[in-house]
């Protein structure tokens, strides 16, 4: 629920046109109370430039490989620094307040965990399925902990966000609900067992559709709401029935999507191993094989994630409120689309060189999409009460490695 | 006088003011002229510079000044952040960028070239021979009864090979405790390759396609090598270390940044396999002379694999295949047999 995350990772922020809005379901003051005069609208802006950005980022990274990575949580810091400061909000930057050296011993602990994995799984399956599991059972924990990290050390006019403790809830939500994702596997067993496994299929995947949207809706909602600005506490009108709009539509991109693709690379590779039976030795494809399935595939998951995360970050934002300030995220696909692709191509075809660039674009897309609106010039937040005690870095180094998609 | 923006850290009001220093404290007051305030100038914690963002002057009552990017006085702070302001002055330069670019671009292939596998193969060293008979077991039992199928050959033909495969492997120094099995193996076709903790796997197709035994002894030398150097150990190590420092560098192994962190990771492990391959190649040619045999029929070998395998023929790639090109196996081969002869000849001439 930070407006201040554009740090850094290619992951977006966005959706369609706002048709959401459009609606006035969310806004309703907007259009029934005709209160134009006092109801102001706060844009965020980002200032960064992709030159000046590039060579921060370029100059780091090289001091990072050059002293074994030591270097690298100082790098993190001015980066996102960067990231940060460019981007305002009413004028006023906001600040990434974390230090190096918590950065630094929570990326040592991170690559110690994270090679342990990697290299159990080539010993035994079963040690890398045990640690899997621990994983997931402290995923949640990871989630609470990385929030707070980045909350405590977000801040804008010198007041710092807070994200609250509730381990319960994040329990509940990370872990918990997904024991309901049993029911579908339940019901295929039973039907099968009775004979109708065609039927089975089918409950699974209504009880699917019907529990995945009120999962990710659920979440949302926990998310927001654990988070704190200026003496207030975020809150979260959600309507259910969003998300199930959400992924039904996603659903449908994704055939639209997928069918076309699969349909040209099927057509291809038989063209292509035509009279060649051993074509697929399934031990050692063929690096083009592989690499055909990457060209093929990327464009497809690239267009179906777009679609969700999109359409979700609108909905976490424009379900959002902070006082008496709401927030209006007006992402749109087609655009959010087009700059994911050629940002991808030109990190490509550049072998990385283009990253900056590609992050400066997205980070100023997603603050030209995003307002915050309320009556007030946003000079009335006051120091909270939370104790904002130090917290470590190891989450959100994990978090960031492992890629959790929690949503913001 | 210096234009700031000041925030009292209780609110979010924000208060344009003009800012001085009156010798060891800093003044400001608000524009309005109603207002001052000031904080003792050592109990103030300023932030580094970084190109374009504002500096903020942290007060140490949680109140912070911000002032512009271009604003702050170059005397003011002057001994602050020491290590990160020779890196700001780096950053505002492209000549220092171009720099970077080198940089980055000679320490990665240091890195990869070098430093990784010299840091994996130390750890090997290490390694626990329970750890690599473990590994090896763990992936017959994943291939064995999926991708390979109890053997056809007829046995009598199976303990002729077995019988060769001892002969050539009994005494050899480093090859303790290596075991030859025979698979059926349609979907891999004719292949040999060797496991951690000793076993050779070789396929009847394998079998089949070589022409005679010193062929057979080839290959056969080729996976001892293998075993002898620990290479799948070393490269497990090697492409776990490949996958940690991609990771650390993309930042995220499972977005579209770590789908496309997938291709120079292959390339770089397929580099890695190339060269163990070379070395497996060399240890057998070794290994075929040590046992007064003409690396010839390492040739023999390879033509046979290629016969058997059309298919590899059309698809290599020098820098994307995990075995360096057949005509240059081959060509290293007729090397090591003309050394071979050249060491044998002068003896059959004193003779």
């Amino acid at each position: 629920m930070l407006p201040s995350l554009p740090g850094g990772s290619l992951k977006g922020i966005q959706s369609m046109h706002d048709e959401t809005m459009a609606s006035g379901v969310y806004l309703p003051e907007l259009d029934v109370i005709p209160a134009r005069d006092t109801t102001e609208v706060h844009r965020l802006r980002f200032h960064g430039n992709a030159g000046d950005y590039f060579r921060i980022w370029i100059v780091n990274v090289a001091l990072s490989l050059v002293t074994l990575g030591i270097y690298s949580a100082w790098a993190t810091v001015r980066t996102r620094r960067y990231m940060y400061s460019n981007t305002t909000l009413g004028g006023s930057p906001f600040d990434y307040l974390a230090r190096p050296l918590p950065i630094l011993k929570g990326r040592l602990l991170t690559v110690l965990i994270f090679a342990i994995y990697a290299f159990a799984g080539r010993i035994a399956a079963p040690l890398q399925g045990v640690a899997a599991l621990m994983v997931a059972g402290f995923m949640p924990w990871l989630i609470v902990k990385s929030m707070m990290f980045r909350a405590r050390y977000s801040s804008w006019r010198g007041l710092r966000f807070y994200f609250s403790d509730d381990y319960g809830g994040a329990y509940k939500w990370y872990l918990g609900v997904y024991f309901l994702m049993g029911i579908p596997f339940l019901a295929i067993v039973l039907a099968t067992a009775a004979g109708h496994p065609g039927i089975g299929m089918l409950l699974a995947f209504a009880s699917f559709t019907g529990l995945y949207p009120w999962i990710k809706g659920n979440q949302q909602e926990w998310l927001v709401e654990n988070h704190h600005f200026g003496g207030k506490s975020f809150r979260f009108d959600s309507e259910i029935g969003n998300y199930y709009g959400v992924y039904i539509k996603a659903a449908g991109v994704s055939l639209v999507w997928f069918l076309p693709c699969i349909a040209l690379f099927s057509t291809a590779a038989v063209l292509i191993n035509k009279g060649n039976p051993q074509a697929f030795n399934p031990k050692m494809p063929s690096p083009y094989f592989i690499l055909g399935v990457y060209a093929v595939m990327a464009p497809a998951y690239l267009g179906v994630w777009t679609f969700v995360h999109t359409r979700m970050t609108n909905l976490l934002y424009n379900q959002a409120r902070l006082g008496q300030y709401r927030f209006r995220s007006t992402l749109a696909y087609w655009p959010m689309l087009g700059l994911y692709v050629t940002n991808a191509l030109a990190v490509l075809s550049t072998i990385g060189l283009a990253l900056p660039w590609a992050r400066v674009r997205t980070a100023r897309y997603r603050a030209n999409h995003l307002q915050v609106i309320g009556e007030g010039d946003l000079s009335d937040f006051v120091r909270d009460a939370f104790a904002h005690g130090e917290i470590g870095a190891t989450a959100t180094e994990m978090d960031s490695l492992l890629g959790i998609d929690i949503g913001l | 006088m210096v234009q700031a923006i000041y925030f009292d850290g209780r609110s979010t009001h924000a208060t344009r003011v003009e800012a001085w220093r009156d010798e060891s404290v800093l003044r400001w007051r608000s524009a309005s002229d109603t207002r001052e305030w000031s904080a003792p100038w050592l109990a103030i914690e300023p932030s580094a510079r970084v190109t374009g963002v504002p500096f903020t002057l942290h007060l140490g009552d949680g109140g912070h000044l911000q002032i512009d990017h271009d604003a702050l006085p170059a005397d003011w702070f002057a001994r602050h952040h020491l290590v990160e302001r020779m890196v700001d002055w780096l950053e505002r330069r492209w000549m220092a960028a171009l720099a970077g670019i080198i940089v980055v671009v000679a320490s990665l292939f240091g890195l990869f070239e070098y430093g990784l596998p010299w840091a994996a193969d130390r750890i090997a060293t290490h390694m626990p021979a329970s750890v690599e008979n473990a590994m090896g077991k763990q992936s017959l039992a994943a291939l064995e009864g999926r991708m390979l199928m109890p053997t056809t050959l007829p046995p009598d033909r199976q303990s002729h090979l077995q019988a060769v495969f001892w002969r050539f492997t009994n005494g050899m120094p480093d090859a303790p405790g290596v075991r030859l099995k025979f698979y059926q193996a349609k979907a891999i076709g004719a292949n040999a390759f060797a496991l951690p903790g000793g076993t050779i796997a070789f396929t009847d197709e394998l079998a089949a396609a070589l022409p005679d035994d010193d062929a057979f002894i080839a290959v056969i030398a080729h996976e001892l090598g293998h075993q002898a150097n620990r290479h799948m150990l070393r490269q497990v190590l090697r492409s776990s270390g490949v996958l940690i420092v991609a990771s650390m560098l993309m930042g995220d192994v499972t977005s579209m940044g770590g789908v496309a962190a997938g291709i120079p990771m292959f390339l770089v492990d397929s580099h890695y396999s190339r060269g163990f391959e070379e070395d497996a190649d060399r240890f057998a040619f070794d290994a075929l002379a040590g046992h007064g045999i003409d690396p010839e029929a390492f040739v023999r070998a390879m033509q046979a694999l290629e016969r058997a395998h059309p298919e590899w023929k059309a698809g290599q790639a020098r820098y994307a295949s995990s075995h360096p090109l057949t005509a240059e196996r081959i060509a290293r081969a007729h090397a090591a047999s003309r050394r071979f002869q050249a060491a044998r000849a002068p003896r059959v001439a004193s003779r």
